[in-house]
């Protein structure tokens, strides 16, 4: 589950029309968030506010044996009008669960983002500043964010601690996005570490969508599903090493009409690691993930199964007396419970498992209870017996 | 003397070793990059022992050695280790970074981990190894310069020449810094497991043994104090008593076990008047009191006074000790009234000697020490009563209560002090209110004072024993003697004013300045409620201890005065070689 900052921050995204999945770092998204999700440890709370538009506040609490805290805030130039009270959140977009491609949507016009008021720009670049400081370790970290043109984007974030060589390290990744292709610049204080990544969207390019005719767009065959392919490269300036990889990905778009599935292939060459996923929408409720990984140096290999379930909001019992109505009205029509035939109605929760060729099983629950989100995990390792479970942990988050 | 090195039993099994090598490299946190176990495969030690020159032996007993050696090792041992390496190093190097500010490759990070075999051979050693044993610190081995000459690293990647000097150069300095720094410590360690807990069982029951023992043998043929441990271990065994040393200026925050409980043992004995004393080592109880004198009067003359720092630490340490013993001494002194002149050099007196023993100096330095801090309390004590006369009084009070031996006491009291003066001349602050008198005078007053004093109330036993003092201290006419004298009277008048009802005021000195008389009727007036109380209960409580007392100091008393003639014949000469103290040549 999200914090509510990454939440905060992902609203930001929308507003500035940023597609954070059009890049090559997430490219492995869906496989990512089926197989990879976090499992809390110890007792976690956290109690964060939108106290205005334009700045919120987090306070983390945790004990993992010794109680350690976090207080953090954040400043949008931007106005953020998501919601942001626990109870109106909507669980989709701070559980991360199968990704449905999207569209690419073309970036938007240079002219649209100015503002002129008596014959002079007044519009400014949107950023967002946001530092988060970890109590006990007295650990800062710090992100700046800022939307230099509606192609790009520029982010610095900065780690202040003293166990750290040199006191602390600086990140600044330069991205930009225009929809068929992306590309990042990255370089990091750390090592001096230089990085490239760009990713590349096969098929029509959003940009220059040619019109036609509606006749001749009914004939025209859909497209209904997206093969993007992309590469890195990092270079350390100060320890000259480097590291490289590449991968593709095929993924159905929403228009496809079977169930959704996605598949990728990354391959270090350096390194001879060859690693596949293949996730698949089951039903409307459940999707599945597998990952294998190989490595043709060492012939070392690594197979990963995950599962994520969704559980609906009950209907009401007044609902359940006019079900046969609603079947009968069209799709779309908005009543006080929600959309009829929305595909993604309210859910309760949602339980993930994973579990790889050494039986180490992790399970987490996510959902919301009253006001409050709350995910609750468990990691087993069915291999020692002595010591099955490895970490339990519970979060809370309030936000109001 | 020969050593004789057994070789051949340590290459035999070496499976043990392999084990604690095995576990010892597994317990510290890895480096990243290792993300395996690190097991030991193969450990030999070969067959060529390591040649041992010895260059000195600095200490050798049954249970210490101390020696300095010249090691070469040109043998053929070798090590040889299993484990698994990170081989991708944006893996390891990310695997050390905070997640906010990483890249998150996508999979330019995935890691190859490959199997490593390190092998060392041709150790080639050569030193200069300082041995330290004892059976109570433990073994101690230091290499004076880096022992490691040449050794030869051979793994899995010596086709590849970038990665076979990389492992040489990290081997030969990781093993630098294992022969200089761990190795130590790891023996030292393993040699304390081995001899500490073995140490601390005799000590607890020698200590309970010791407490047994009756007080004839009290002094110990051997003081074990006399040569300090650096790391007295607790009579618990407990190791990790906080650092103690000679020097250290905290001492008096950790005395030892033993002692404190000898000492309750004590303060016990002497709250139910028990005949009872424990043996308490480098303590002068109060009945010794007097021989403990005489061996001063040839001991102390001449030597330094120990500094101040040390004086009011050795204050410190006897403050715990104060409050119990000085109830106890003064419950048997209080049989005789006038000793009380004496008693608060006594008490501090006993109960700093027996709380000083953690302090392991020898008995002639503490009670030494002691002494001088009597002084200066009764210097400063005196600076607004100083009269010259009330000393007189003080040790002569009319109603002598019967012939107890407490005169004694006082007759050594001031002698001590005037020992102690010898030492410290400048100090007294008696010296700027005769200065203004000229010598003769203060010749005058030595005289007549001690005259009185032996002839009205001592008991013929001790008569002997003042006359025989006074007029050696009136003989010693220089001027250089002239301390003693006025250093005597400060000290009794702090101490006595309840007792200083001078019934002798002829006894004054005539030409004594008008200040001094002044002071001894005000002492008189202050202390005349007093002193009936004390007579009363003196009287009452008088009894067999006192006898018993004064047969011993009957006895002492006869050897110390032959010792005072010896001593005080030989100070005057020293005295007289020596230039009078600057304070005295106005």
């Amino acid at each position: 589950m999200f914090g509510f900052m990454d939440y905060v921050q992902h609203a930001f995204y929308n507003a500035t029309h940023w597609n954070h999945d059009n890049s090559y770092a997430n490219l492995t998204a869906t496989a990512q968030s089926l197989l990879n999700f976090d499992i809390p440890r110890g007792l976690r709370l956290h109690v964060s506010s939108l106290s205005a538009p334009n700045f919120a506040t987090s306070y983390t609490l945790g004990s993992v044996g010794v109680v350690d805290g976090s207080i953090s805030y954040l400043y949008s130039s931007l106005q953020l009008r998501a919601p942001s009270k626990s109870g109106e959140i909507d669980l989709r977009n701070v559980i991360r669960g199968y990704r449905h491609s999207r569209e690419l949507r073309a970036p938007d016009n240079p002219y649209w983002w100015e503002t002129w008021q008596r014959g002079k720009r007044t519009d400014r670049r949107d950023a967002l500043l946001y530092g988060r400081l970890y109590l006990p370790r007295s650990t800062l970290e710090a992100l700046y964010l800022r939307r230099i043109s509606p192609t790009r984007q520029l982010k610095v974030s900065a780690v202040s601690d003293s166990t750290l060589a040199n006191g602390g390290t600086v990140l600044a990744v330069l991205q930009n996005d225009y929809g068929k292709y992306s590309t990042e610049y990255l370089y990091s204080t750390d090592s001096g570490l230089l990085g490239v990544r760009g990713l590349y969207n096969f098929g029509p390019d959003p940009r220059h969508t040619p019109k036609l005719p509606p006749a001749l767009e009914a004939l025209q065959e859909p497209v209904v599903g997206r093969f993007s392919a992309g590469a890195e490269l990092y270079y350390g300036l100060l320890n000259k090493s480097g590291g490289v990889s590449t991968g593709v990905r095929f993924t159905t778009l929403p228009r496809h009409t079977g169930f959704p599935y996605t598949m990728t292939v990354t391959l270090n060459p350096l390194m001879g690691n060859l690693s596949s996923t293949y996730a698949v929408k089951a039903g409307q409720n459940l999707a599945l993930c597998s990952r294998f990984d190989f490595n043709f140096y060492s012939y070392e290999s690594d197979l990963q199964l995950g599962m994520e379930l969704w559980r609906r909001r009950q209907p009401s019992p007044a609902e359940s007396d006019v079900e046969w109505a609603t079947r009968l009205i069209r799709p779309g029509w908005k009543t006080a419970s929600g959309t009829i035939g929305d595909p993604n109605p309210d859910v309760a929760g949602v339980l993930k498992t994973r579990v790889d060729q050494n039986w180490r099983i992790g399970v987490l629950w996510e959902g919301r209870i009253k006001e409050l989100l709350f995910s609750l995990g468990v990691s087993f390792d069915l291999r020692r017996r002595e010591q099955i479970f490895r970490a339990v942990g519970v979060e809370l988050q309030y936000s109001s | 003397m020969a050593f004789n090195f057994n070789w051949s039993p340590l290459i035999a099994d070496t499976s043990r070793a392999r084990d604690m090598l095995t576990s010892a490299l597994n317990k510290s946190p890895k480096p990243p990059i290792i993300v395996d176990d690190i097991i030991v495969t193969e450990l030999n030690l070969g067959s060529t022992p390591p040649e041992l020159e010895i260059l000195e032996i600095g200490d050798l007993a049954e249970d210490r050695f101390r020696g300095i050696f010249k090691m070469s090792y040109t043998g053929d041992a070798f090590l040889t280790l299993k484990t698994r390496v990170q081989a991708n190093p944006l893996n390891t190097y990310l695997s050390t970074k905070p997640s906010f500010a990483s890249p998150q490759p996508l999979a330019a990070a995935s890691g190859l981990t490959i199997p490593l075999q390190i092998t060392l051979s041709d150790i080639r050693l050569s030193g200069f190894v300082i041995l330290v044993f004892s059976r109570q610190k433990g073994l101690t081995i230091v290499f004076r310069n880096d022992p490691l000459e040449s050794l030869k690293v051979s793994s899995t990647f010596d086709s590849i020449p970038f990665v076979r000097d990389y492992l040489q150069k990290e081997i030969e300095g990781q093993l630098r810094l294992l022969f200089m720094e761990d190795l130590p410590a790891i023996l030292h360690r393993l040699s304390l497991q081995m001899f500490v807990p073995d140490y601390a069982e005799p000590e607890v029951n020698k200590e309970t043994s010791e407490r047994l023992q009756g007080p004839d043998e009290a002094v110990a043929p051997i003081d074990p104090l006399a040569s300090p441990p650096q790391n007295p271990v607790d009579w618990t065994g407990d190791e990790e008593m906080r650092p103690f040393s000679l020097e250290s200026s905290e001492t008096h925050a950790t005395f030892s076990q033993k002692n404190l409980l000898r000492l309750a043992a004590l303060t016990e004995s002497h709250r139910t008047l028990s005949l009872f004393t424990p043996s308490i080592r480098d303590t002068v109880f109060r009945a010794w009191a007097g021989a403990a004198t005489g061996e001063y009067g040839e001991h102390t003359t001449g030597v330094q006074t120990p500094s101040y720092a040390a004086l009011s630490l050795s204050r410190v340490n006897s403050s715990i000790g104060t409050l119990s013993s000085a109830a106890s001494v003064s419950s048997k002194a209080a049989s005789d009234s006038e000793v009380t002149s004496s008693r608060p050099s006594l008490v501090s007196y006993a109960s700093t000697g027996s709380m000083g023993a953690p302090r392991s100096r020898t008995t002639n330095t503490r009670k030494r020490k002691k002494r001088v801090i009597n002084l200066r309390r009764d210097k400063d004590g005196s600076e607004s009563a100083s009269s010259e006369g009330s000393r007189t009084t003080t040790s002569t009070p009319a109603p002598s209560v019967r012939g107890s031996s407490a005169p004694s006491v006082i007759a050594e009291e001031p002698e001590r002090e005037q020992e102690e003066d010898l030492a410290t001349p400048p100090r007294s602050p008696k010296v700027r209110f005769q200065s203004g008198g000229d010598s003769i005078d203060q010749d005058i007053d030595v005289t007549p004072r001690l005259r009185p004093t032996s002839n009205n109330e001592t008991p013929p036993t001790y008569e002997s024993s003042r006359t025989d003092f006074a007029p050696d201290v009136k003989s010693s006419k220089q001027p250089s003697l002239q301390p003693a004298p006025p250093l005597r009277s400060t000290k009794s008048s702090t101490y006595m004013p309840p007792h200083s009802h001078s019934p002798f005021p002829s006894n004054y000195p005539s030409t004594s300045p008008l200040f001094r008389s002044f002071s001894n009727s005000s002492l008189a007036s202050t202390s005349a409620g007093s002193t009936s109380d004390t007579y009363s209960f003196g009287e009452s409580s008088g009894g067999i201890l006192e006898q018993a007392w004064m047969q011993k100091m009957a006895a002492e008393i006869a050897r110390k005065v032959r010792d005072e003639k010896a001593a005080l014949a030989f100070r005057e000469r020293n005295v007289r070689a020596e230039p009078p103290p600057p304070a005295y040549g106005v």
